[in-house]
């Protein structure tokens, strides 16, 4: 299941969230800021939803905060009405992935979320994908190093250089 | 041509009265001088007797008709031999009124036998007068061998002496013909008199009071000269006798230059001859002097010089005349008749000319012509002037109809001018008047922009206050519907079962675990917590939509009672959203408060704008946090003596204003905002409709401390 994160400062909104999608997502509700914080590091948030107008700082602005240490979930903003300035805000510096007004269309945001979780597995897939051609890349170095040592002192091939040759070659494929 | 022939009338009228004049003493008259003897006195020994004179040697003939002793103050003797035989009981008479002093002796054979007067004054002689002229009767002596008549005359005036012997009838008779003939002389002076001096009461004109003058004067003159002046008892007075010829003359020549100078117009005409006429008068003055003072002789010399100054006049007449002053003629006419008259006087006087009843009478006749023609003259000149002023007067309609003309040109061109400049007016009237429209029009369009920059706002509010509940109503109910469901399906499974079923236990047991897989436990929680929540959001925007009722009557412009508290809460409602978390609001509103009559949705926008104004004034307080930034706002009442106010206090610890800038909030286009930014219109607005509901404002403010606005409504 998708984990998403819902942060507003009215309560009935996170009631109303957490009723409509529990039984499609993972979800995770707070009125304060720290408490999110808190939330993110203790579950694999994909989705982070934050309400723009709250008393203690905007959405905006908690995104910023969260940015350093939780980069990869996918953020999206929700707004009472259209706070123009908020979104060219957000946009210009690239913090969030797609702007949602209130009242919400429950079908939409469920599809909104499902294809924001599809871009940060999809994110992480890739980043995951990557890291291992890199293990085996790093791999086939290691073993071209060895075969270069040892057939370097003029010895015969040996069923061991073969062997390891063949497993280069399985690595880079 | 009137006057000239009225002239004409008149001068044949004249010539008829001189010919009956002259008719009277037709007879000639037989003169004796050439058988008078003279002797001056000055030969005769002191202490003489009268009988001694007669035989003194020296006697000197003299051979002239009529005698003239000159002029010399001198006393004279005149001796005349009679023929007793037919001269005794005659008379002797001398025509001369004008001697002195006059003394007769009839002598008869060297014997005084009748004497007349005592050669003091020739008055004594009058005992035997018969008529103007001393006369002297000659005894019935006809006895005597030697009849002689011994005269002795002094005078200060010419000493003329026309001398004859003629019979008692004849003298009576001449002196009756010279009293008649003077008479009409006076009597056409008189009338010339009164006339003229009608004339003048009736016209005004300065001329004929000097005309009157110079008539009395000659006619006096000729009065005196003629004997005539005994009639006005001046024999009274002997001092004033003897000079009277004197007066007479100074007076009339005084007359006759002041007339014929103000007549002729000299000073302006003829400058020259006016000085030469002020010349004239200083000698007549020193004339009348001499005379005073007893210097006949030097006196009547004078007065005979001045004379002269008659004939300057013709000079002056006809240059008078030759610059066209047409009444000269008529002097210079008269002035000739007159001229030669004098010159017949003159020089019958100097025995050029006979002496006769003809040169006699001219003097007289031609001043009676003279005066009578410059009385026509006069009346020309009259004329003239009449003329003149009725030219002047068409010259003066003349300029006046030009002036008119002129002035109606002028006031057309002024009229024109005006109509121009009216047409102009109003063109610019309509300019300004489109100005004005302009000017209105953006005025509205500006108070429609603040209108719509707050419903703008109250718009942004509302729908942000509309929002979430909107938001969490809709997604709750319809959680609430799936989580029914849940619910449904275990109620429905609970009420499918049946007590006696075999298959109780597990039933109940499927249905336990259904409901652990539903998590109905937790349903049940969340049911409650989204029928709060849609509660909660059906309240909230129950509240809204009643604030939003309240604050919407925005166009309400009917005065009806309402509740401030109401208005400053429904404002607070749309206000909410903006202000929250950045400002904190003290509310303390009076529970009692009394209505106030006014325009509520008007009001709303006055509250908006200064809870507004007073937002943006702590915001403005960087150095605050914002629960620091306060805004309190008040609503109070006070009774005093039956009438009631509400007061409302919208006060703010923001950065306040200098007092320049409180001078001038209120003035329209005022604004401490950047371009764009405010229209400048909020608080003149306030102020419009603040002075609408007759409410007084108070403001006070400091900067960096806050400003508070107090708000007096009468309820």
């Amino acid at each position: 299941m998708i984990h998403v994160l819902y942060l507003d400062d009215e309560s009935h909104n996170l009631t109303a969230f957490r009723a409509a999608f529990r039984r499609v997502f993972k979800v995770h509700v707070t009125t304060e800021p720290t408490e999110a914080v808190q939330l993110l590091r203790e579950h694999p948030i994909e989705v982070v939803i934050s309400d723009q107008k709250m008393p203690s700082l905007s959405g905006v602005e908690f995104f910023e905060l969260i940015m350093s240490d939780f980069p990869d979930p996918i953020r999206m903003l929700l707004t009472g009405h259209a706070d123009i300035d908020a979104v060219i805000d957000a946009i210009n510096k690239g913090q969030i992935y797609k702007y949602i007004s209130k009242p919400w269309n429950e079908a939409e945001l469920q599809a909104l979320v499902e294809e924001a979780a599809g871009q940060f597995r999809r994110k992480r897939t890739v980043q995951q994908e990557g890291d291992r051609m890199i293990q085996q890349m790093r791999q086939a170095k290691e073993l071209a190093a060895w075969i270069v040592e040892v057939t370097a002192s003029g010895g015969a091939v040996t069923p061991e250089i073969h062997e390891k040759a063949k497993k280069i070659d399985e690595l880079l494929s | 041509m009137n006057a000239v022939r009225l002239l004409g009338f008149r001068c044949i009228g004249l010539v008829a009265l001189a010919v009956i004049g002259f008719a009277f003493p037709a007879g000639a008259q037989k003169y004796i001088g050439e058988r008078m003897e003279l002797l001056p006195d000055s030969l005769v020994p002191r202490m003489s007797v009268t009988e001694q004179i007669v035989d003194l040697l020296g006697w000197q003939p003299l051979d002239v008709a009529v005698p003239n002793l000159g002029n010399s103050s001198e006393v004279y003797w005149l001796r005349l031999k009679l023929d007793a035989a037919t001269e005794a009981g005659s008379l002797l008479e001398i025509q001369n009124a004008t001697i002195d002093e006059l003394s007769c002796f009839i002598v008869c054979d060297g014997e005084v036998i009748t004497a007349y007067g005592d050669g003091e004054s020739h008055r004594s002689g009058q005992d035997s007068q018969l008529g103007t002229y001393p006369s002297f009767a000659v005894p019935l002596a006809t006895e005597c061998t030697d009849l002689e008549v011994l005269i002795r005359v002094q005078s200060g005036k010419p000493l003329l002496l026309p001398v004859r012997i003629a019979g008692h009838k004849e003298v009576i008779r001449d002196a009756h013909q010279r009293d008649v003939f003077f008479a009409a002389y006076f009597g056409i002076i008189f009338v010339m008199l009164l006339y003229n001096l009608f004339l003048y009461f009736s016209v005004g004109d300065r001329n004929y009071l000097w005309y009157a003058m110079y008539i009395v004067t000659v006619g006096g003159a000729q009065l005196v000269l003629n004997g005539y002046a005994g009639l006005l008892s001046v024999d009274e007075w002997p001092w004033l006798e003897r000079r009277l010829v004197h007066f007479m003359g100074v007076f009339s020549g005084v007359a006759t230059i002041v007339f014929a100078r103000d007549f002729l117009d000299l000073p302006k005409r003829v400058p020259w001859l006016n000085t030469v006429m002020y010349v004239y008068l200083g000698i007549y003055g020193l004339a009348f002097l001499l005379a005073l003072f007893g210097w006949m002789t030097w006196s009547y010399n004078l007065i005979n010089f001045c004379a002269l100054a008659i004939f300057l006049l013709i000079p002056g007449a006809i240059v008078s005349m030759r610059q066209g002053f047409r009444p000269a003629r008529y002097f210079l006419i008269a002035w000739m008749f007159f001229i030669v008259a004098v010159l017949v006087f003159v020089l019958k006087d100097s025995s050029v000319i006979p002496f006769n009843q003809w040169t006699f009478f001219a003097l007289p006749v031609g001043n009676a012509i003279e005066v009578v023609l410059l009385s026509l003259a006069l009346a020309s000149r009259i004329n003239e002037m009449k003329q003149e002023a009725t030219k002047a007067k068409e010259q003066q309609l003349r300029l006046a109809q030009q002036n008119e003309r002129m002035v109606s040109n002028q006031n057309r061109l002024l009229e024109d001018r005006v109509r121009e400049r009216t047409l102009e007016l109003q063109q610019a009237n309509g300019e300004l008047e489109n100005t004005l429209s302009e000017l209105k029009t953006a005025q509205q369009q500006l108070l429609q922009q603040e209108k719509l920059a707050s419903i703008g706002q109250l718009t942004a509010g509302i729908a942000h206050e509309l929002n979430n509940p909107i938001n969490f109503v809709s997604s709750s109910s319809a959680s609430l519907k799936r989580d029914f469901e849940d619910v449904e399906e275990v109620l429905k499974r609970v009420m499918a079962l049946q007590p006696d079923s075999e298959g109780l236990h597990e039933e109940v047991r499927a249905l336990r675990e259904r409901m652990e897989e539903l998590d109905l436990e937790f349903t049940q929680e969340e049911i409650v917590q989204l029928l709060k929540g849609i509660e909660d959001g059906a309240g909230r925007t129950a509240e809204i939509v009643k604030g939003l009722r309240i604050f919407g009557r925005v166009d309400g412009d009917a005065f009806a009672p309402a509740q401030l508290n109401e208005l400053l809460e429904s404002t607070l409602v749309i206000l909410r959203s903006s202000l929250r978390d950045q400002v904190a609001i003290d509310l303390e509103l009076e529970a009692d408060l009394p209505l106030v009559r006014c325009q509520a949705g008007r009001l709303n926008q006055v509250f908006m704008n200064m809870i507004t104004n007073a937002a943006h004034a702590t915001m403005e307080r960087k150095d605050l946090a914002p629960e620091d930034r306060l805004i309190y706002i008040q609503s109070k009442k006070v009774e005093e003596g039956g009438k009631k106010w509400v007061i409302i206090r919208i006060e703010d610890n923001g950065i306040g204003m200098a007092e320049d800038v409180r001078m001038q909030i209120f003035d329209p286009f005022f604004t401490t905002k950047a371009v764009g930014e405010g229209t400048g219109l909020g608080l003149s607005i306030v102020m419009g409709i603040l002075s609408d509901h007759h409410a007084e404002v108070d403001v006070q403010s400091a900067p960096q401390r806050g400003t508070a606005f107090t708000l007096t409504f009468t309820a």
